[in-house]
């Protein structure tokens, strides 16, 4: 009997064992629009250099997100609905993104806000293809291990770092899926780095649970592929920066 | 019932596991450290051994054990992590059975010092490669001029003894190299021991083939130690230049070029330019380059008020910067220009500086035509006036800006900018007036020969500091700056004015003429001080106060002569000595409410000025008079902002104050042209406006429509406005006044949508300024009311990568009525038709038209001018990276090109015709090191 429950330990795995775990990790997010910039391919050399030189001293502030997660959810979003300049001369809205995955259930349901409207994509969960790497890297107090993947639809290279330490399947924008929740996260060598600043375990099923009632076009996820790459190539013909309008 | 369950569970289980049994299997095994202690809460990953994709994953039980179940059948890599232990990597390969059993695996803790030392102290990624780490060097910190031997010391696993030889974990290192690549032969040393620490960002260890396996290419299966020293960015250099010489037919030419060299620090630059295409200073592109990271500082403005920060300015050949016009050719006459000087730039995270020397010089030969129409009170004259001008300016700019950051709350920022000009200018002019019926009778005329040149130094200075207290959004600064002018000039007057209604007994007309020179000292300083202090009231709410302070002195010598037979003569009348003493006070604070997209602020200032004056006509002089005014007003400020999903509102009422130029201050006569004549007016007041301004935008992101209305009205208090009196023999004496009840209004509607989504896209644009200005002629007051209606439309037509057109269309009419003399109302017209095409043709050949046909009319002169002026150029890329350009251009076509200007004004009609450049030819040669681009497209807004 001892050994049947053993085994039975054994397949139901992770869940029968962990602590029970939830709370809600703050981060930054930094864009840098220069190197996004760069990547536009309808620039010359010349002109991107240019831009380089010219912006060097210069710094995007990151502005705040945070993660809502337990075992079974998670939910991510800004940290506040408006941003605001730091001399308090300026404050305007976030655009809508609301980010939750279902582990238990399966399924993704996102809020986001782009090209001039809000759309609501409910499907069911997607995980990236993720490949594991031999980095460690120390992330807000937890040693994290680094995963690579890529985004077909806007071509990037995603570097994510998850906590060793914490079995959560979570993380930042819409990626999830490790063995731990990702405590860093860094699109495209840098074009847009999430960082947990903080870390603060503790009762969140009030997040979670909260629903506040968004308008929106309702749309499935290959629908939301599509509208963003059509977007993409649109734009880059037109020559413009595609990510003005869309979140990089 | 428990028990019944679990067996039901497991039986449904292992029959699903028969069930695939040929393609479906589990793996199982257990982790334990290395005494054998088992380590439950393990991850272990199953992975592809073809590029580590993650397949499947759990965590080991409270018995150190995990299995994965029913997955396929094909061999992988199982990954192991567990906090403070290196990750195992363990390749599987199936059994035979259902199940393939791997035992205990056991994972070795990390290093302690490398855990603590590089990931928990020095937050440094370390990267694991089987037995390879890398560190990253910037997180061990060694004394500034430490050689790499040094940095290598304090690498944990790392050590290097008395003679420079290195071990890492244990084992000699047999080969160092730099980037990738051997330095300096084999010998590992002569890297370690000559290279800077600072100069590298990351340290490799790892096992390398031994130099006979790679030179036979037959792996000997050995591994030595090697180490990778990574270069940091900083230690990069790069260096890009580029040049551009053109040569065309009536000796036209313009040669352009700039080269810099750069790393992550410095960045030096230097420029060059020279033409006679009427290019006199520096395109934007330019201009950045040449400036580089220092191009733009937001913070350089010293007078904080309502509109703190975000303040620079780019100016042409007046200012004290680096002359910027864009990089085109104006139709001001023929100029020959040459420019050049150097930049050099420095930036740290704590210190930034830059400093720069440009001289520009410039020669301009001008002819123009004017034909002007004054209106007086039930009479009008007219007056046609040809002048040839030839003038010559040179510059010497330097400029410094040092900014450090104290410590993280204390910002410190100077800035010195000085600039040497002098020049000279001939200025030739033939003046006739005409009066009677269809004003044909000439009345006189007016000939002189003037002779000017100048000697100028000017001095800017400004040292701001900036404290930001540890309350967030408390912030205090202060600024105090030092500005010079001084200039002398002196000037040679000759004229001859002849009135022919104005006859002696003999007869002949009456002719006065005017030989003078003068020599004009004066000499301006300025000290200036300000303050600001920010207290956050709460998160949304924020109160500045600012307070200004300067003190200005002018003093001025100037002595003309009357030139005659008997050799130079004083003229006491036109003769001036004066001196002005100016103190500005204000005083001002605002309230700032910011929440939720909704901006606000609203302030009042207080602001006291006094003048304190005297003039006499010689600085000897016994009886000066005396000016000694004092004026005060109050100024309010209000602004508000708010920005919904895909709208923008924007509101405002403030109170602009400025400050009447010092020539029209000035107690001086200037009769340079004798029938125009200057006077100043050391008791004009500050001029008030109160405007009013609002707008609103709408914009759709996703269909790229856009629609922007802007409403803005202007009320003058004391507006600078020039009286003029003309007397019998049209001599006009103007002089600045200050007069209430001017307006001004406008509006504005800009609509942009695409008509095809990235084919076509349309931009209109309406404005109009409703313009109510008086001014007194001859004692009357006069009101001059000038309408302009403006409508601009562009098309965007990008169908394909290899035709682009853009077409526009541009309308204005002014509507002008003058209370004073309405029989004179007139209408003036301006139409432009402009069109710019390109083309590419094969084998990297690109054609451009730029087409721009104008249309000035004033039918109440039957005045009508039409300018089709067609630009052509031909220009191949070629080269690796199209580095090099040759380029055919052919400048108007048409050999039309002239400088037209019409205006309606205060009590008068003027059209002003200019010969410029027309037609040449033009062969020209690019090099641009970061390669050259095509301009298919006319905007690249990014």
């Amino acid at each position: 009997m001892k050994k049947l429950l053993v085994f039975l330990f054994a397949i139901t795995g992770i869940q029968a064992i962990a602590q029970k775990m939830e709370g809600m990790v703050t981060y930054d997010r930094t864009q840098d629009y220069v190197k996004i910039m760069s990547r536009m391919t309808f620039l010359s050399l010349d002109q991107k250099e240019r831009m380089k030189a010219t912006n060097k001293n210069y710094s995007s502030k990151p502005t705040q997100m945070v993660l809502y997660f337990n075992e079974d959810q998670s939910l991510y979003t800004n940290a506040d609905e408006y941003w605001r300049s730091e001399n308090g001369q300026w404050s305007y809205r976030n655009s809508d993104y609301i980010i939750r995955r279902d582990f238990k259930q399966e399924t993704q349901s996102d809020v986001i806000e782009m090209l001039g409207r809000t759309y609501l994509i409910d499907d069911s969960l997607k995980t990236p293809k993720w490949k594991i790497l031999n980095q460690l890297k120390d992330i807000a107090g937890h040693i994290c291990m680094k995963a690579e993947t890529e985004d077909p639809i806007k071509q990037q290279k995603i570097v994510a770092w998850f906590a060793q330490d914490i079995p959560i399947p979570a993380g930042p924008e819409q990626y999830s899926g490790l063995p731990g929740l990702i405590l860093e996260l860094d699109l495209n060598d840098g074009d847009v780095v999430v960082t947990a600043s903080k870390i603060d375990l503790r009762d969140v099923s009030k997040e979670l649970t909260a629903n506040k009632k968004i308008k929106g076009r309702k749309i499935k996820s290959a629908d939301y592929d599509k509208i963003i790459k059509d977007h993409i190539q649109t734009s880059m013909k037109a020559q413009e920066n595609p990510y003005w309008t869309i979140r990089y | 019932m428990k028990k019944i369950f679990l067996l039901l569970f497991l039986t449904v289980c292992c029959s699903a596991v028969f069930a695939q049994q040929s393609g479906r299997i589990s793996i199982r095994g257990s982790i334990t450290d290395t005494s054998k202690a088992l380590m439950p809460g393990a991850t272990v990953m199953l992975l592809t051994p073809k590029d580590s994709a993650l397949v499947n994953f759990g965590r080991t039980n409270d018995k150190g054990a995990f299995e994965f179940r029913n997955v396929r059948r094909a061999p992988y890599i199982l990954k192991v992590s567990y906090v403070g232990f290196l990750p195992l990597q363990v390749e599987v390969n199936p059994e035979a059975g259902d199940a393939t059993d791997l035992g205990a695996l056991s994972i070795k803790p990390i290093q302690k010092e490398l855990l603590e030392v590089v990931i928990k102290t020095a937050k440094a990624p370390l990267s694991i490669r089987g037995d390879t780490v890398e560190y990253n060097a910037s997180s061990f910190k060694v004394p500034p001029g430490s050689t790499v031997e040094e940095l290598l010391r304090k690498l944990p696993g790392m050590q290097v003894d008395q003679d420079g030889n290195i071990k890492a974990q244990g084992e000699d290192v047999k080969k160092v190299t730099v980037d990738g690549k051997t330095f300096f032969g084999s010998d590992p040393k002569l890297a370690t021991k000559n290279l800077p620490a600072d100069a590298i960002s990351k340290v490799q260890v790892f096992n390398d083939k031994t130099e006979a396996a790679k030179t036979t290419g037959i792996d000997d299966g050995k591994r030595e130690k090697a180490v990778n020293l990574e270069l940091k960015e900083s230690h990069r250099k790069g260096g890009f230049g580029k040049v551009t010489a053109g040569i065309g037919n009536k000796d036209r030419f313009q040669l352009r070029g700039n080269y810099n060299r750069f790393n992550t620090k410095e960045q030096m630059s230097v420029i060059g330019l020279g033409n006679n295409i009427n290019q006199t200073g520096l395109s934007f592109d330019d201009y950045q380059d040449f400036r580089g990271s220092q191009s733009f500082n937001w913070e350089d403005q010293g007078d904080f008020g309502f509109y703190s920060g975000g303040v620079y300015f780019f100016g042409g050949d007046d200012g004290m910067g680096v002359p910027i016009t864009g990089g085109g050719s104006n139709n001001r006459g023929f100029s020959r220009n040459y420019a050049g000087g150097a930049n050099y730039n420095y930036d740290t995270k704590k210190t930034k500086l830059s400093s720069n020397y440009f001289y520009n010089q410039s020669g301009l030969t001008l002819g123009s035509d004017l034909e002007k129409e004054t209106f007086l009170p039930n009479s009008s004259f007219l007056n046609t006036d040809q002048k040839s001008q030839g003038s010559l300016t040179r510059n010497h700019r330097g400029s410094a800006r040092f900014e450090q950051k104290l410590d993280s709350l204390n910002t410190l920022v100077l800035i010195g900018n000085l600039r040497a000009n002098n020049g000279n200018t001939a200025l030739f002019s033939d003046q006739n007036f005409f009066q009677g019926v269809n004003q044909t009778t000439r009345t006189s005329q007016t000939q002189f020969d003037n002779r000017n040149q100048f000697n100028g130094f000017q001095l800017a200075t400004t040292a701001i500091f900036r404290h930001s207290f540890r309350k967030k959004g408390r912030n205090f600064a202060a600024s105090v700056a030092y500005n010079v002018n001084d200039t002398d000039g002196s000037a040679q007057q000759r004229s001859t004015n002849t009135y022919f209604n104005d006859t002696t007994a003999t007869g002949a007309p009456t002719i006065f003429r005017i030989n003078q020179d003068n020599v004009t000292n004066s000499l301006r300083t300025e000290i200036k001080s300000s303050l600001d202090y920010i207290e956050p009231l709460s998160k949304t709410t924020f109160w500045e106060t600012f307070y200004n302070f300067s003190l200005r002195n002018d003093k001025v010598d100037r002595d003309v002569f009357d030139v005659g037979d008997q050799g130079s003569v004083r003229n006491n009348t036109l003769s001036r000595y004066y001196t002005n003493d100016f103190t500005y006070n204000r005083v001002g604070s605002l309230i700032r409410y910011s929440d939720k997209g909704f901006n606000v602020s609203g302030g009042l200032a207080a602001l006291w000025f006094h003048q304190a004056g005297k003039f006499a006509s010689d600085q000897a002089s016994s009886s000066f008079t005396k000016v000694d005014r004092s004026y005060f007003s109050l100024v309010p400020n209000v602004s508000l902002n708010f920005n919904r999903k895909n709208k923008r509102f924007n509101a405002g009422y403030n109170v602009n104050v400025n400050q009447p130029q010092t020539s029209d201050l000035q107690p001086v006569v200037d009769n340079s042209n004798p029938r125009f004549i200057r006077e100043g007016n050391p008791d004009l007041l500050p001029a008030l406006t109160h405007r009013v301004s609002g707008g609103f935008g709408v914009f759709n992101p996703g269909s790229f429509v856009n629609v922007f209305v802007n409403l803005n009205y202007g009320y003058n208090i004391n507006q600078i406005v020039y009286n003029q009196t003309i007397d019998t023999l049209l001599v006009t004496t103007t002089k600045p006044v200050n007069i209430s009840g001017g307006t001004t209004k406008g509006g504005s509607i800009y609509f942009s949508f695409p008509l095809k989504k990235t084919k076509a896209v349309l931009n209109t644009n309406f404005y109009t300024n409703l313009n109510k200005f008086p001014t007194y002629i001859n004692n009357a007051l006069n009101q001059t009311n000038s309408n302009s209606y403006n409508m601009y439309a562009s098309l965007d037509l990008t169908p394909s990568e290899k035709f682009t057109f853009y077409p526009t269309f541009n309308f204005s009419i002014t509507d002008t009525k003058y209370s004073v003399n309405k029989a004179q109302n007139l209408t003036i017209y301006n139409y432009n038709y402009g069109g710019n095409m390109n083309v590419m043709l094969p084998k990297g050949v690109f054609f451009n038209a730029r087409m721009s046909y104008m249309i000035y009319k004033n039918p109440k002169f039957d005045f009508r001018q039409e300018l089709p002026i067609l630009n052509l150029s031909v220009y191949k890329l070629f080269l690796k990276d199209n580095k090099a350009e040759v380029r055919l251009t052919a400048y108007d076509v048409f050999n039309k090109n002239r400088g037209i200007s019409q205006q309606a004004y205060q009590n008068y009609v003027q059209t002003e015709r200019i010969q410029t450049l027309a037609r040449y030819f033009m062969l020209s040669f690019s090099y641009n090191l970061r390669g050259l681009k095509s301009q298919m497209r006319q905007n690249n807004y990014f």
